[in-house]
């Protein structure tokens, strides 16, 4: 009997537990896991990948992360923590310089477009074309990042599922040639372009962010087929990973202008004139968000969730909030001279005489740039200038006139005082030797935002890096027209000159070397100088390794005042190699393209290496 | 009482611990020195220093990745290493053939490997001579290899044995289209004003077509009184 019960009771529990396997009580939604069925249906979720994905689009230097590359090159050098002195001392480049291969990122895209189109039910057509059109966008530009960099790279567009056979070989593909990536990109922006919506915005993709897109690629691509082939041998692959005919550049040059054209003839865009004082008008550009019709593509950031350390980490020495760093990029005399003066002379900054007999004394700091291109000032915090309202203070010591020549005096530390009274050295230096202390003479003012405290670590900065602005697509126009040989070209660069301060019409003429010396100007520390001097093939020649090429070395500008003798109080400047840079810039034929990372080889045996790997 | 125990047995056991650790992570560095020299007809080839790189891999570890081996303004290179087998591999961009063969390489103590390649052009009975201020290279240049044109030739004039077309006081040139193989070439250069020692040193270097890296002589040191 006591047997039976047992069994009753075992059968009773047996039967519940199968009656439960029928309902759905062990079928539950994970509560940690979203859904794909959730995430695609939901426009806000959507929403915020799409956030995350522009977040990971790589910029070669930008305000966070690699901003440090600025000072690479020859329009900037590295003034500050003594660590990174290895910069101012490499005697080549790296062959990773500006590696990326994120492929991470291409598959995150992939899988969101087929998830919309596998998943989404709730939304409409129009919604889904427009998420789609976007992550397409987003691809195109990382691809974009990558060709520039890299070269040619494999084209994945969609994702790649390991069947676990233990052959992976399906799955390998090889590298696209390098004029397939640019067509690609150009292709991509054409069929999205209509489907884009987001009329107005700065941060996500709309059509004349994707013709912005298309225009520069294709200037990219246009130059490419024409500069690399008009080299004595040219930088190629025998598959066209690396290389572009030379039968591409008309098609290519005119697929930019179209697209420049598109964005100019639209109105929606005009160069920012919102302050009369066009130096500061210029700074406004990167500083001011409101009234600001010139940008185009931004990655913006907003106090208090998105920010960034560019201003505490390069505020010019004197005027820093914090305690603690400043001055890392500091800009070099040789782009300061590249400012042409507003009559049309070249740049070059007059401290000696003619025949070079005496210095020119001038009676305030910023004298010796009077007349300069007004970008300058927006650009550069030269000696003599106020940044926030307050004087930068760059004096590097005073010359004493003892009868027949002058004694150097420099101080030890910044911030002193000369036995007359006067200051000795400013409070911004320069300093030959200390860190954090400009060694050029030269602060950033470009970039650096003029709120209060943003420079300090408990506010930081939250003003925009901008991808592509309406000067930006003036100059591709212009360089597409030229290279057409198509008339008025120079009108474009003429009209970004007059707001600079030079008068009307001031260029008759447009020619490569112009040209190259407008973007430089218009475009510092946007990114574009390295990638510039690559696609025209001039890097090579310009940073050549020869310590007497000027290009390769980085020139200082240091401030002096003129202790007793008949030009007592005045001001005179020594112009010298900055005292902590070292070795030439040498930018190598191999540098042209970024060695494939090892591992991507490793991992893919079709992947063939770039030139002089 | 309890808890003494356990804590001790606790301590003494992490302690024990730790010291099989410092074992186990403690490699000693690499003790044996791989040397050599590039080489065209057992001669050195001279390069631009800290510009040039040889590749070393070497197979069956995890992690693969090369190690850079600079070559030196001589030709000649060396690195520390640990014994055991290496492939070498020369790179390309180079001022001579590209040659993608690797050469095994075995290390066992002190090894000396000596790489041989083709240079594109080779610099012979360079002499030189001053004349006040004035210093003239004579040389003759040939060709090795039919792969690549010449681009030009240069004489280098340094404060220090390492010159070439990075460190120089001064330099002249001469473009391929003025230059005959096989035949004396002549180059002259002036010495800077501002050059105040009491020596030199001078350097011919051969630029190849498509190639950034110069070939260049030894540098040879002379005397100015």
């Amino acid at each position: 009997m006591k047997k039976d019960i047992q069994y009753y009771s075992i059968i009773a529990l047996l039967s519940v537990i199968l009656v439960s396997c029928h309902g759905d009580w062990l079928d539950r939604n994970p509560k940690t896991i979203i859904m794909e069925e959730q995430v695609w249906n939901d426009p806000k979720q959507i929403v915020g990948l799409l956030a995350n994905f522009y977040n990971r689009l790589p910029v070669f230097t930008g305000l966070e992360g690699n901003w440090r590359d600025m000072t690479m090159f020859d329009d900037a050098m590295w003034s500050g923590y003594s660590g990174e002195e290895w910069r101012n001392q490499m005697s080549s480049y790296g062959n990773n310089l500006g590696e990326i291969w994120d492929y991470g990122l291409v598959r995150d895209i992939n899988l969101s477009l087929e998830g919309i189109d596998e998943y989404s039910t709730a939304l409409n057509e129009s919604e889904k074309n427009l998420y789609k059109a976007e992550l397409r966008f987003i691809r195109a530009y990382y691809y974009f990042e990558m060709v520039r960099r890299m070269g040619g790279i494999p084209l994945i567009t969609e994702q790649l599922v390991y069947d676990f056979s233990g052959d992976p070989t399906y799955l390998q593909h090889p590298r696209a040639t390098e004029a397939a990536v640019y067509e690609f990109i150009a292709n991509e922006m054409d069929e999205i372009k209509d489907q884009l919506g987001n009329e107005g915005s700065t941060t996500r993709a709309n059509e004349f962010i994707a013709l912005a897109l298309k225009s520069r690629a294709m200037l990219y691509a246009a130059s490419l087929a024409k500069y690399n082939n008009l080299m004595a041998v040219p930088v190629t692959t025998p598959g066209g990973e690396v290389g572009i005919p030379a039968s591409k550049i008309e098609e290519y040059y005119r697929a930019s202008l179209d697209a420049s054209l598109e964005i100019i003839n639209s109105g929606k865009y005009s160069l920012y004139r919102g302050n009369p004082h066009l130096g500061e008008n210029y700074y406004e550009i990167f500083d001011k968000k409101t009234g600001n019709n010139e940008v185009i593509w931004v990655k913006d950031y907003k106090a208090p969730d998105k920010r960034h350390w560019f201003s505490y980490d390069n505020i010019a020495r004197g005027l820093r909030e914090d305690n603690l760093a400043s001055s890392c990029v500091t800009p070099s005399l040789n782009l300061v001279e590249s400012y042409p003066y507003l009559d049309g002379t070249a740049g070059t900054l007059k401290n000696r005489t003619s025949d070079n007999s005496d210095y020119i004394y001038y009676d305030d700091l910023s004298d010796i740039y009077a007349n300069k291109d007004w970008r300058l000032y927006g650009t550069v915090l030269f000696s003599g200038a106020s940044f926030k309202g307050l004087s930068a203070g760059i004096q590097a010591g005073v010359k004493v006139w003892n009868g027949t020549s002058y004694n150097t005096i420099e101080g030890e530390d910044i911030g002193t005082m000369y036995t007359d009274g006067g200051v000795l050295v400013g409070n911004s230096g320069p300093h030959r030797s200390m860190q954090e202390v400009s060694n050029t003479g030269f602060y950033l003012r470009k970039l650096i935002q003029s709120g209060a405290g943003t420079s300090t670590r408990g506010i930081l900065s939250d003003n925009w890096w901008i991808h592509f602005r309406l000067a930006e697509i003036y100059l591709n126009a212009a360089e597409a027209m030229m290279e057409l040989g198509l008339p008025d070209a120079v009108r474009y660069v003429n009209e970004l000159r007059e707001r600079a301060g030079h008068p009307a019409n001031s260029l008759s003429d447009l020619n490569l070397d112009i040209l190259m010396n407008e973007r430089r100007i218009e475009l510092a520390f946007e990114d574009h100088r390295y990638f510039d001097l690559k696609r025209w093939r001039k890097a090579h020649t310009v940073w050549n390794g020869d310590a007497n090429n000027p290009n390769t070395m980085i020139y200082a500008l240091y401030p002096y005042r003129v202790v007793g003798g008949p030009n007592d109080g005045k001001y005179v400047f020594d112009k010298m190699i900055a005292p902590r840079f070292r070795n030439p810039r040498y930018f190598q034929l191999a540098n042209y393209y970024t060695f494939i990372p090892q591992h991507a080889r490793d991992n893919n045996p079709k992947i063939v290496p770039n030139p002089f790997q | 009482m309890k808890t003494k125990i356990f804590l001790t047995t606790y301590i003494s056991a992490i302690l024990l611990l730790l010291l099989f650790s410092c074992e186990k992570d403690n490699f000693s560095a690499p003790e044996s020195m791989l040397s050599g020299k590039i080489t065209y007809n057992d001669e050195s080839i001279g390069v631009r220093s800290n510009a040039l790189q040889l590749e070393l891999w070497q197979h069956g570890y995890q992690n693969f990745t090369k190690i850079p081996v600079h070559i030196d303004q001589d030709g000649t290179f060396s690195a520390m290493l640990f014994d055991g087998n290496y492939k070498l591999v020369r790179m390309n961009g180079a001022p001579w053939e590209n040659n993608t063969d690797s050469i095994d390489v075995v290390v066992k103590g002190n090894t000396v490997v000596d790489v041989p390649v083709v240079p594109y052009f080779t610099i012979s009975n360079a002499a030189y001579s001053r004349n006040a201020k004035q210093i003239t290279a004579t040389f003759t240049v040939n060709r090795v290899s039919n792969q690549r044109e010449l681009r030009a030739v240069r004489l280098f004039l340094g404060r220090t044995i390492i010159t070439d077309n990075g460190y120089n006081i001064a330099s002249a040139e001469k473009p391929a289209s003025e230059v005959t193989l096989g035949t004396t070439v002549t180059l002259t250069v002036t010495i800077p004003d501002s050059h105040t020692e009491k020596f030199l040193y001078a350097r011919i270097g051969v630029e190849t077509e498509g190639i950034g890296q110069l070939l260049y002589s030894p540098s040879e040191k002379i005397q100015l009184d």
